[in-house]
């Protein structure tokens, strides 16, 4: 227990103390907390910005936060602090334009509007923010929490209960789980995950000589992570909105409302109305956030609607329903939403498995500067000498709850003033962004082959999207195949050559069986 | 005498001829584009960029490292062969790129007789690591545990530490479960993890050894290993080869003496300089500089290879 004292103290020293950016009346204020701060006002204003995300954000500040910082061990949290400060940012301005224009950012931001705009209507909207964001910071902290006591314990346990064939077994599990609840049906989910599988697997493996590259010498290290993944995530969105905007499909904005925005604000009882759903929607969203590829949508449709339910029980005959504009909408979705971010961390940190966009470029961060490999060796509190790995993770706990903590006193003030975002129209968006990926592409790999990589993969995403595929199944395979394949072969191996090493602990069989009965059950309720 | 020890010797013979006295006036024609074969923000990668920087402050040179990563080396190598043998490009490899992986992959195309060997850097302290208070910290107890009939689980990093896992199993009666891991940290995380039993690491595991946690069961170097001098050696119980190797630099073959000896120079000059941050780093992490270069690197390499193809004789066999 000691032991975990001193490393938790070690992570808020690794903050407090890393190398000043700059110095303000003398005192040296340390990388990681400008680049926290810096990072949560990106993603607020991401976040209130309709067609962007925070992962987008995280994917783009990426390579430059690398470029800048380097990939010596001193960047790991500073380019951190920046990405957890743009997850949590993005998390609470999401619900700007959709109290306020009736656009929500984000998909799950949509349960936000039902109760939020109605507000606005009637000439209440500072009341919704700030009840939308006393709600979605209640959740993160929340599920930060569950995350810090969680993550720990479970990567401990995973360590002494799993050997190779199980740890196999365990991403067969997840990438199937993934496939099966994320997008429009299982199929297309197993062809996302199929596909991100094969792109992962050109040029890697054990050989001398680099398979499946046809020749081409560009790809003999195999496709670039980062210009793979920005192209699928971010180039695909922006060519298919390029493309529905030369349709003249046009994203359904609101129209300018004459409503009076006149201050108002926060009533008494307001808080003590909405605790209870913050409460039960925080538990829905962390549960859902610890599932890997589940995501927020799910857990604000879940905290709504039996928000809803409970609603309709207990209010009095004068009382508005939900969907009518009342605070407790906003609570019971944005609380949900939120709490998943934290929970997200959990796949991530104790097994390696990221759960969502956002994990994907934390791992993505942890890959391209080195030092820091999430997964169940970093919670060793054993080795005789400190663990770096452990200082690290206790430093980005550290962040997060800072994180919050900026969330909770300038946050609120910054999102407020966020609306104008929501009104930058799309001719003027979509080429920022496209100019900005390209050029953090060209800054992370120095390669040309990078660009025309990542826009054949923003090809990919595109087709994905038009034909109603989702591509985070793709994004996380590609980061995980190579996981699996190293696995599948040193379990193998280890089993001295049995072809049916999967199939020799129980274990690793019921997560094969589990894996197979997900697909099947969601593949006929679909 | 086989193809690439006559490789070998024709180039030790051209590099022989007496040019040193243009050494110290070359200056390259143009930036020296450096290779590395490693992952960015590795011990490895760091090495090679604090020689660069180095070398830069010491002799105004301008130098781009870059990665060149994939495939053993054989990636960089192969991007290097192409290059101009003016001095203006040059990689950061191991040595077992340049014997085992050429000997091991007739089909890349590449020869030794491609590169100009310039200088090794560190040399590697490869022991054969345990658990310390595990069942398997003293060869005999690895030697029990198979013959009682338990698997033991043998982390490799390279298929060259494949071949000699194998190879050591081979002289010593066991039939080991080889387990190829990425890297010698992820072989000493195997090792706490429980998911392997022994392995080849070489020289990460310098500090978990002198605190304890984990042994040199042998050692897989000629010389004694600093942390555990009583370690065997791996040809006293079983190996007829060594897995030693170094981090070298190379540069396209048909180099010009001159200009090799004035890279290779610079190259020892600032790991001898204890201030530069090259030399403090391969301390730290290696115990120390390792430097060969000229005529005893080529016969060096000459030996490696020879050695790589009588070791790949031997597991095909």
């Amino acid at each position: 227990m000691s032991e975990a004292i001193s490393y938790i103290w070690l992570g808020v020293l690794a903050v407090f103390e890393a190398p000043a950016l700059f110095s303000l009346a003398g005192i040296g204020i340390p990388a990681p907390l400008v680049m926290l701060l810096c990072g949560l006002l990106t993603g607020i204003a991401v976040g209130a910005t309709p067609g962007l995300a925070g992962p987008m954000a995280m994917a783009v500040s990426l390579p430059i936060l690398i470029s800048v910082f380097g990939v010596s061990a001193d960047a790991l949290l500073p380019v951190f602090a920046f990405l957890i400060g743009i997850m949590k940012g993005a998390t609470v301005g999401g619900a700007v334009p959709a109290i306020l224009f009736n656009t929500p950012g984000t998909p799950d931001a949509f349960m936000t509007t039902l109760d939020g705009h109605p507000m606005t209507l009637r000439g209440t909207p500072e009341r919704a923010l700030k009840i939308a964001h006393f709600s979605s910071v209640s959740g993160d902290t929340v599920s930060d929490i569950v995350l810090f006591v969680c993550a720990p314990f479970l990567a401990v346990m995973v360590e002494s209960v799993l050997d190779l064939p199980e740890k196999t077994a365990l991403i067969i599990l997840s990438l199937s789980f993934i496939a099966a609840v994320m997008g429009a049906s299982v199929a297309k989910g197993l062809i996302s995950v199929s596909l991100g599988m094969v792109s992962a697997y050109v040029a890697t493996g054990q050989g001398f000589h680099p398979r499946l590259t046809m020749g081409v010498e560009a790809l003999s290290d195999g496709f670039p992570l980062i210009a793979a993944v920005l192209g699928v995530l971010i180039l695909g969105e922006v060519f298919k909105s390029i493309f529905d905007m030369w349709r003249g499909i046009r994203r359904k904005r609101a129209e300018d409302h004459n409503a009076d925005l006149a201050p108002d604000g926060l009533r008494p009882g307001d808080i003590r109305r909405i605790l209870p759903h913050i409460g039960r929607s925080s538990l829905i969203g962390c549960m859902v956030g610890a599932l890997p590829g589940v995501g927020s949508t799910l857990a604000a449709t879940l905290g709504h609607s039996l928000g809803k339910r409970r609603h309709e029980t207990r209010k009095g005959p004068t009382d508005k329903s939900f969907g009518e504009g009342i605070p407790e909408g906003i609570a019971a979705t944005e609380a949900a939403n939120s709490a998943v971010s934290g929970a997200n961390l959990i796949p991530v940190l104790s097994l390696g498995i990221p759960g969502n966009a956002a994990a994907v470029f934390l791992i993505l961060a942890a890959d391209s500067i080195g030092g820091f490999n999430p997964g169940p060796s970093v919670f060793n509190f054993a080795a005789p000498e400190i663990n770096p790995e452990l200082v690290v993770a206790f430093g980005i706990f550290t962040l997060m709850a800072l994180g919050n903590l900026l969330n909770w006193t300038i946050g609120g003030i910054f999102m407020r003033s966020m609306g104008v975002m929501a009104r930058v129209p799309n001719r003027i968006l979509l080429p920022v962004v496209l100019l900005v990926t390209l050029t953090a592409i060209y800054v992370q790999e120095t390669s040309l082959a990078a660009l025309w990589v990542a826009i054949g993969f923003g090809v990919l995403g595109f087709f994905f999207r038009v034909l109603e595929i989702s591509v985070l199944p793709f994004v996380i395979a590609f980061i995980l195949a190579g996981s699996l394949e190293n696995t599948a072969r040193q379990a193998f191996s280890a089993s001295g050559g049995d072809p049916f090493f999967l199939f020799r602990s129980p274990v690793a069989c019921g997560m094969l069986a589990a894996a197979v009965i997900l697909v099947v059950l969601l593949a006929r309720k679909k | 005498m086989n193809r690439f020890l006559r490789t070998f010797a024709v180039a030790a013979v051209t590099v022989a001829a007496p040019l040193a006295a243009l050494a110290a006036d070359w200056t390259p024609p143009g930036p020296i584009k450096l290779m590395i074969g490693f992952g960015a923000g590795g011990g490895a990668d760091t090495q090679a960029r604090l020689i660069a920087e180095a070398i830069e402050a010491k002799h105004g040179w301008t130098i781009l490292p870059e990665q060149v990563t994939g495939n053993s080396g054989l990636n960089l190598l192969t991007a290097l062969k192409d290059e101009p043998a003016d001095g203006t490009a040059i990689g950061m490899i191991v040595t077992e790129t340049m014997a085992y992986n050429l000997v091991a992959s007739p089909e890349s195309g590449l020869n030794a007789g491609d590169f100009t060997p310039l200088a090794t850097t560190a040399a590697f302290r490869m022991g054969l690591v345990a658990m310390a208070d595990g069942e398997f910290s003293s060869w005999e107890q690895v030697k029990a545990a198979a013959e009682a009939g338990k698997a033991v689980r043998f982390g490799t990093a390279t298929t060259r530490q494949g071949d000699m896992a194998y190879h050591l199993g081979k002289g010593a009666g066991i039939d080991f479960n080889i387990v190829s891991v990425k890297g010698g940290k992820a072989i000493m995380n195997g090792l706490r993890g429980g998911d392997l039993d022994i392995g080849w690491v070489a020289g990460a595991q310098a500090k978990a050894v002198a605190q304890g946690e984990m042994i040199n069961v042998a050692r897989g170097i000629d010389t004694p290993l600093r942390e555990t001098p009583e370690a065997p050696s791996i040809t006293d119980i079983g190996s007829q080869f060594y897995l030693d190797g170094n981090f070298m630099f190379a540069a396209p073959g048909g180099m010009d003496p001159a200009v090799r000896d004035a890279l290779a120079g610079a190259i020892a000059e600032v790991l001898a300089d204890s201030g530069t941050g090259a030399s403090q780093l391969v301390t730290r992490a290696f115990g120390g500089a390792t430097v060969i270069k000229g005529d005893e690197l080529d016969a060096m390499l000459a030996k490696a290879a020879g050695d790589s193809q009588a070791l790949l004789k031997d597991v095909t066999e």
